[in-house]
């Protein structure tokens, strides 16, 4: 196997794929990358068992092959070298490795291709078509809110349900839940599925920003495609919990507040709150907005006040401050809804104006107020 | 479960059904993690030494532990329980509490919601569980081990009390060999003998654990089913090959060891603010050493430098070291304020 291609360009598409690879892989090929040549294709595979990723780019072949190539050497390499030409020349027997660049040659041992794990493929699987920039948004409002429980297998992934014209993304980790869902999609099924957080972090960080992905699925994998990259991953198996059950359907009190004051106060009123709570108490009367917090341990505390529109009896409820700024920072909004109902219960979160053809919710617990 | 990583492996390896079979090493330093009831016949239990094993037991079948296996099993088993329940306490992989005061499907019964899990479990896994049903944790726990493999044991309030009077001490769920010795000799072999103690006897003589020991036995235990169990430390220990025959190689594994700790509990975003070491020399000798830092930390360095630190006692009177261990404790601990959703 042998063929060219500049040194930036490769460089470009193994960080696409090198998210794939794991920090610890379990067997030494999984620390490789697939190439594979195919006339002017390189198509390039990475994988942890889980989370799959293959990609295709052009390059000037001479001569068709494949070979597993340690990934951290490769991409070292590439990264010391100023945009070049680069010439990859493979022993098919011995699957041994020949760089030369202008400076000079570089020669590590690959492993046989045949020994790398093979990528599910997509067969008769339900079909659903997006735009990229959906999955995108539906990724960031949902990714911060995965919980890290082990225990709760369901809610460390991102639960995706299609159903129809509609995809919702929902995920919590029991203190915090965000629903996020889009109307313009184009699929004949209804269906569900949940996908492992470490997906959700690739597809953020490969997705383009326009464009179409296809999204296929089964009982055990998704697979997006988009821009002649495949992420294939493994789906969790488990039972996502009836998260509609707990969002409120009616918290009568409403607070309106403009998202970037509110959110900067936050982060004022947070830095004297208690390091391991980040409790921050709001006060809301009519008209006004009372942000504070304290520190007991090393006495600090701080207390800031905001002008805002209320609809309801006054109301003191705590919340952990990161989870609030978390959410806010996810918002695009210029205003933003708090619904509120009693001090012990979810308070609701959401922009004052949704975005044509998509719905965000978010819902916070509170922490009990010691008083 | 019932023997439950050998219960798996006889599920899936057909040939080892009805075979003594011992998950674990068959190494000389190897230990037993699970023994499957035909080896329990000869006396093979687990934690026990596997030459000690294959010394009671000469047909006793070694076999290699598959741990993503067991975690599968784990799972699916927990996935069935928060069908009745979100208060699940796991204890271990195969075991936990169920708090089904109030359960998802209003079932009264808590035996029937036993024997209901039973049959899923082993309609799901084809695996055998035994359950335990009381008032508390305590008799629980003792209750689900009576009727072992396949039991289903219910300790009701009424019988509470002459059930732990005829219960030797041995069985009591947090009394281990060492305690039981010790309760011995103080002439205390029964629920009856520990509860003619008063309780600041007990204390006297076994510190804070004493009340405890002193309200179990009186059918007393309140703790509740706590679904998120708090992790309580974060360590990690390595058993070597061969013993370690000088200092510096046993700080070079001290540096090894903190490094996992530190990419463990960062991976888990886990602090701590207190290191402490294991250290087992070649006579089995074991000493633990810590110390309380002035933040919370899991930083490589820090436990690093804190863990050789606590090495130089042993420096004068060096023996060969056969295990290490590192951890970090008192760990940071959650708002216990935070309402959860009823997911």
């Amino acid at each position: 196997m042998k063929f060219s291609v500049s040194s930036a360009t490769l460089l470009k598409f193994l960080q696409k794929a090198g998210g794939a690879i794991g920090s610890n892989p379990v067997l030494p090929i999984l620390e490789d990358f697939l190439f594979q040549v195919e006339e002017n294709t390189l198509i390039i595979s990475s994988t942890d068992l889980e989370t799959s990723i293959t990609t295709q780019l052009d390059v000037q072949g001479e001569e068709n092959g494949a070979v597993a190539i340690p990934a951290k050497i490769l991409m070292d390499t590439l990264k010391a070298l100023p945009e070049q030409p680069v010439t990859l020349l493979i022993d098919d027997e011995a699957f041994g490795i020949e760089i030369t660049s202008s400076y000079g040659k570089y020669k590590l041992a690959g492993d046989n291709p045949e020994d790398f794990p093979k990528i599910p493929a997509s067969e008769e699987d339900d079909t659903v078509e997006i735009d990229a920039s959906v999955v995108l948004e539906a990724i960031s409002n949902t990714l911060f809110a995965t919980s890290n429980d082990e225990l709760r297998l369901a809610m460390t992934g991102v639960l995706v349900q299609v159903d129809f014209n509609k995809l919702t993304f929902v995920s919590t980790d029991a203190h915090k839940l965000v629903k996020y869902a889009a109307h313009n999609v184009n699929s004949n099924v209804s269906a569900s599925f949940i996908l492992p957080k470490k997906a959700c972090t690739l597809l953020k960080s490969v997705l383009p920003a326009t464009g179409m992905v296809i999204l296929r699925f089964n009982r055990s994998n998704a697979f997006f495609e988009f821009d002649n990259t495949q992420l294939v991953c493994r789906l969790i198996d488990a039972k996502y919990p009836d998260y509609n059950a707990v969002i409120p359907a009616d918290n009568p009190y409403s607070l309106t507040v403009g998202r970037a004051d509110f959110l900067n106060s936050l982060k004022r009123i947070v830095i004297y709150s208690n390091k391991t709570t980040n409790q921050v108490i709001l006060k809301i009367n009519d008209g006004s907005l009372n942000i504070s917090a304290q520190d007991l341990d090393f006495s600090n505390e701080a207390a800031e006040q905001m002008t805002c529109s209320y609809d309801g009896d006054p109301i003191i409820i705590g919340f952990n401050a990161k989870f609030l700024i978390e959410m806010l920072g996810v918002l695009n909004s210029d205003e933003v809804f708090v619904k509120l109902s009693t001090p012990n219960k979810a308070g609701l979160l959401l922009p004052t104006e949704q975005v044509e053809n998509e719905e965000i919710t978010m819902l916070v617990m509170p922490v009990m107020l010691n008083q | 479960m019932d023997a439950f990583f050998a219960s798996v492996e006889q599920r899936d390896f057909p040939e080892l059904r009805g075979k003594p079979v011992a998950v674990g090493g068959n190494k000389e330093r190897g230990v037993v993690a699970a023994a499957s009831y035909e080896a329990r016949k000869f006396g093979v239990y687990s934690a026990m030494p596997s030459v000690v094993a294959a010394r009671k037991c000469p047909d006793l079948i070694f076999v290699k532990h598959r741990f993503d296996v067991y975690r599968a099993v784990s799972q699916q088993i927990r996935e069935i329980f928060y069908e009745y329940t979100n208060l699940v306490e796991p204890l271990s992989l195969d075991e936990a509490f169920l708090d089904v005061t109030e359960n998802k499907l209003a079932i009264e019964s808590a035996t029937k919601i036993a024997k209901e899990i039973k049959a899923k479990i082993k309609a799901a896994t084809r695996l055998t569980a035994s359950a335990g049903i009381s008032v508390n944790k305590f008799l629980a726990k003792v209750a689900s081990d009576i009727h072992k493999p396949d039991g289903c044991t219910l300790i009701p309030p009424e019988n509470v009390a002459a059930f732990i009077d005829q219960l030797p001490i041995k069985k009591f769920f947090g009394i281990g060999a060492k305690t039981a010795e010790k309760m011995n000799a103080y002439g205390i072999h029964s629920g009856k003998d520990l509860k003619a103690f008063p309780k600041v006897e007990l204390i006297r003589r076994f510190g804070k654990m004493g009340s405890y020991y002193y309200d179990i036995a009186n059918g007393i235990d309140d703790r509740p089913v706590k679904p998120f169990r708090e992790r309580k430390s974060y360590s990690t220990e390595r058993t070597f090959d061969q013993d370690l025959q000088t200092m510096d190689e046993v700080k070079q594994k001290i540096v090894e060891l903190a490094s996992m700790v530190s990419k463990g509990t960062g991976k888990k975003n886990i602090k701590g603010k207190t290191v402490f070491i294991k250290i087992r020399f070649n006579d089995f000798i074991t000493y633990t050493r810590q110390r309380t830092l002035h933040k919370i930390t899991n930083e490589k360095t820090i436990i690093e430098n804190t863990a050789i630190d606590l090495l130089t006692e042993f420096t004068t009177q060096f023996k060969p070291v056969r295990l290490l261990g590192v951890g970090l404790s008192n760990l940071d601990e959650k708002d216990q304020n935070q309402i959860s959703l009823n997911l």
